[in-house]
């Protein structure tokens, strides 16, 4: 600790080397907070849904075909149900929008018991429930679109021959890990609207989330959902929404790989830079080292003030960049990544830790080969030598 | 000008940082690449799949074949309108099909599943579409269990393997025959008889969308409108680039990812680099006197190490874009949102491709340059000649 103040005044030598240094090393690892952040948060956002104690219900053949809404009653009569309720996506068009976001057809007295890591006032929630086009809508959508009460959204169907003009009459707030992007309107108004089309698509639930009683209960209900409609016209699948989401994943492709192959890159690289410009330090001090041997500083200390000024600077530079990730998508507006997915995009603790730890490691990497010819270099040679 | 001999020797004499900043360079450029590869893979199977005088009719309001739905009957009005292509034998080049997703499982542990798109083609589907070959087996038999698929979605997928029985719905297709479609989106998909699929998704009477073939954009022009036009039809028609360019927006997500990670690598690299000349000019100090005091203008030395710069990072690009090569025509898929399927396509390190990444070495290179550059040629030659 006492070798404290002069690893700093040895990193502040050459102020613009460092600071390159460390800037280099936080953007490249805001870079890798980012995108392992797409990973961390895929598997809390799944670990959590663990906890929700939800079961998605789907047709058999697929999310393209329909879940009858007669079967709605059938699960909620079920032994273990505490609410079920449709959640029919719309896919609709909003304005310029190319990709639609999350907007799902619900039954309003049972939505925010199902997703109940969710809040909505209940003055809002009793005012949305008897207004038929009403409409609530998720905290952050809300900020990112400038929505409030009163105000008119207007969905073109793509997947519905149906548009759907709703009202903002309320709006829900969660936790970090939950996704406040999403809008929730009567399944009743979407149902009446595909009759008057005479659409083959009124009375279809979409999908059919199911609230258990308690965890352990999941794999019994399953099983008895599956069985109570295998011999129906329209067998469906149940499966826990952590499987449900894992789906949309695996449908990415292998992104996690790609993912580590970049920040591989991205820290093979950094260690090459970072390693380079303390190598260049060095060199300049060649004759300092030699001094500090002389005076008879051990090997192994000579070594680790060196070591110690590498990772100096390579954790200072990680702090900026995971950090200033964080802050980022905690409080910057990243509506262009709205993709399916991407909608509940937010940097996780444990990212911030992984990333530093990466940081550390890059900095003891990179102070490796200084170090160690530092620590071997004879001490009349560094002397004498001029640089 | 300085002879360019003078900087390549500089660069050999400190080769370790040399060869650390090219490496550093190089492995950015070489993530940059690989990202773009992906994109530009997308971009070319989206954009080569569509051909000007084929038409898509959909439900109005649906902007894929997967959304869409068509009765029969519907359909069949259709096919009496003016302006669809005959062939040799007097066949219409009409083709009404069933299109269904199917969540199938991918090769390999832990690879996932990913929804794929099964079509019901009629005989007469074939023909429509310019391009289409058997490449191995044969063509699937109307009225059988039989499909064909492309050689991507046989290595991809289980049970897509020709000779493998592939499950629709609980139903074993066996797959007859390995399909060519010129790269297109068309081989992303798995087809099979049109009645048998609609038989097997308990979809008789139901279409999708019908493919059309048409003469000449102008017949193209007048069905559409036609198509277009009439309330009783409520559909719409496309031409297939359009279609596609429609769906291209699903790789705008990978397009934006993969240009921010360049952008962002490369600033880091930036630094990386200026770090390098920086230290370079410092320990050149004599050399700059020397050059100037010998006659060389401050704007000759500012060129010089500008190109020494420019140089390392053109080397870095090099062993970038030479790394990423053997990826090049690596098979991958991803989520086609509009369709809800998966999209497989190739890496393609074209020449775009190439280009982006010399440019992103060459922003390294004078960005990060310049600035150490101007350092030198700010040195007094008095000073400059006196430093050790």
């Amino acid at each position: 600790m006492k070798f404290l103040p002069y690893i700093l005044k040895n990193v502040l030598r050459n102020k613009l080397r460092s600071v390159f240094t460390g800037l280099s090393i936080a953007v490249s690892l805001f870079l890798v907070t980012v995108l392992y952040a797409y990973i961390n948060m895929q598997d809390e956002v799944g670990k959590e849904s663990e906890k929700y104690a939800r079961i998605v219900v789907t047709a058999k053949q697929g999310l393209m075909f329909p879940v009858p809404i007669a079967h709605l009653d059938k699960v909620r009569a079920m032994q273990g149900v505490k609410a079920a309720s449709p959640l029919a996506w719309f896919g609709g068009k909003y304005k310029d929008d190319k990709i639609p976001f999350a907007q799902f057809a619900t039954d309003t007295s049972a939505i925010f018991t199902v997703l109940d890591e969710f809040t909505v006032p209940p003055e809002q929630l009793s005012a949305w429930q008897k207004d038929r086009s009403g409409c609530v809508v998720g905290e952050k959508i809300a900020r990112k679109r400038g929505w409030t009460f009163g105000d008119k959204v207007v969905l073109k169907g793509d997947i519905y021959p149906v548009n759907l003009e709703l009202t903002v009459d309320g709006i829900y707030d969660g936790p970090e890990s939950s996704d406040r992007e999403m809008l929730f309107y009567h399944y009743e108004y979407l149902d009446e609207l595909l009759k008057q089309a005479r659409s083959q698509l009124a009375g279809n639930a979409g999908t059919i989330f199911v609230k258990a009683q308690s965890a352990d209960m999941l794999p019994s209900l399953m099983t008895q959902i599956q069985a109570r409609f295998a011999s129906s016209d329209s067998p469906v699948r149940a499966v826990t929404e952590q499987a449900f989401r894992q789906m949309f994943t695996e449908m990415l492709g292998n992104v996690r790989a790609y993912i580590r192959n970049v920040a591989l890159a991205v820290v093979v690289s950094l260690v090459c830079v970072a390693g380079n410009a303390m190598a260049m330090s060095l060199r300049e001090r060649t004759r300092e080292v030699a001094v500090l041997k002389a005076i008879g500083f051990s090997r192994t200390t000579v070594m680790s003030l060196v070591l110690f000024e590498a990772m100096v600077i390579a954790v200072g530079g990680g702090l900026v960049g995971t950090l200033g990730a964080r802050a980022l998508f905690t409080f910057g507006d990243i509506s262009f990544m709205a993709i399916p997915g991407f909608a509940a995009f937010y940097v996780p603790w444990s990212t911030v830790i992984f990333a530093l730890a990466i940081a550390a490691a890059v900095g003891l990497a990179s102070g490796m080969i200084p170090a160690w010819r530092a620590a071997r270099m004879s001490v009349v040679d560094g002397l004498r030598k001029v640089v | 000008m300085v002879p360019i001999k003078y900087n390549i020797r500089s660069l050999r004499n400190r080769w370790v940082s040399s060869l650390m900043t090219i490496l550093g360079t190089g492995l950015v450029v070489w993530a940059s690449v690989l990202a773009f590869g992906l994109a530009d893979g997308l971009d070319h199977t989206l954009a080569i799949s569509g051909d000007p005088l084929d038409l898509i009719v959909m439900r109005k309001g649906a902007t894929s074949e997967t959304n869409s739905i068509i009765s029969e009957s519907t359909a069949r009005e259709i096919d009496t309108l003016a302006g669809v292509a005959t062939d040799a034998a007097g066949n219409k080049l009409y083709s009404s099909e069933l299109v269904v997703v199917v969540n199938t499982p991918r090769r390999g542990e832990q690879a996932g599943s990913a929804n794929l798109i099964v079509r019901g083609v009629p005989p007469v589907g074939k023909q429509v579409r310019t391009g289409f070959r058997i490449v191995e087996g044969r063509e699937n038999k109307p009225g059988l269990r039989e499909a064909i698929t492309s050689r991507t979605m046989a290595r991809r997928f289980v049970g897509a393997g020709l000779g493998e029985k592939l499950d629709i719905f609980d139903a074993p297709f066996e797959i007859v025959g390995i399909f060519e479609a010129g790269g297109s989106a068309s081989e992303s998909e798995v087809w099979t008889d049109l009645e048998v699929l609609a038989q097997a998704t308990k979809r008789e009477g139901v279409r999708s969308a019908l493919q059309i073939r048409v003469n000449s954009p102008d017949d193209a022009a007048t069905l559409m409108n036609r198509i277009e036009n009439d309330e009783q039809f409520g559909l719409k028609a496309v031409t297939e680039p359009q279609y596609f360019l429609d769906q291209a927006q699903a790789g705008m997500a990978i397009k934006i990812v993969g240009r921010t990670i360049a952008i962002v690598l490369t600033i880091g690299a930036m630094f990386a680099v200026a770090n390098t000349m920086y230290a370079a000019v410092a320990s050149r100090a004599r050399e700059i006197g020397t050059l100037r005091a010998v006659g060389f203008s401050r704007r000759t030395v500012l060129a010089s190490f500008l190109l020494e710069s420019l140089l390392l990072c053109l080397a870095g690009g090099a062993v970038g874009c030479l790394g990423a090569l053997p990826l090049n025509g690596l098979s991958t898929g991803t989520a086609n949102w509009a369709t809800f399927s998966e999209l497989t396509f190739s890496f393609r390190f074209g020449p775009a491709v190439l280009a982006q990444a010399v440019l992103l070495a060459v922003l390294m290179g004078v960005i990060g340059g310049l600035f150490p550059a101007i350092r030198a040629t700010r040195m007094k030659i008095v000073d400059a000649l006196r430093e050790i």
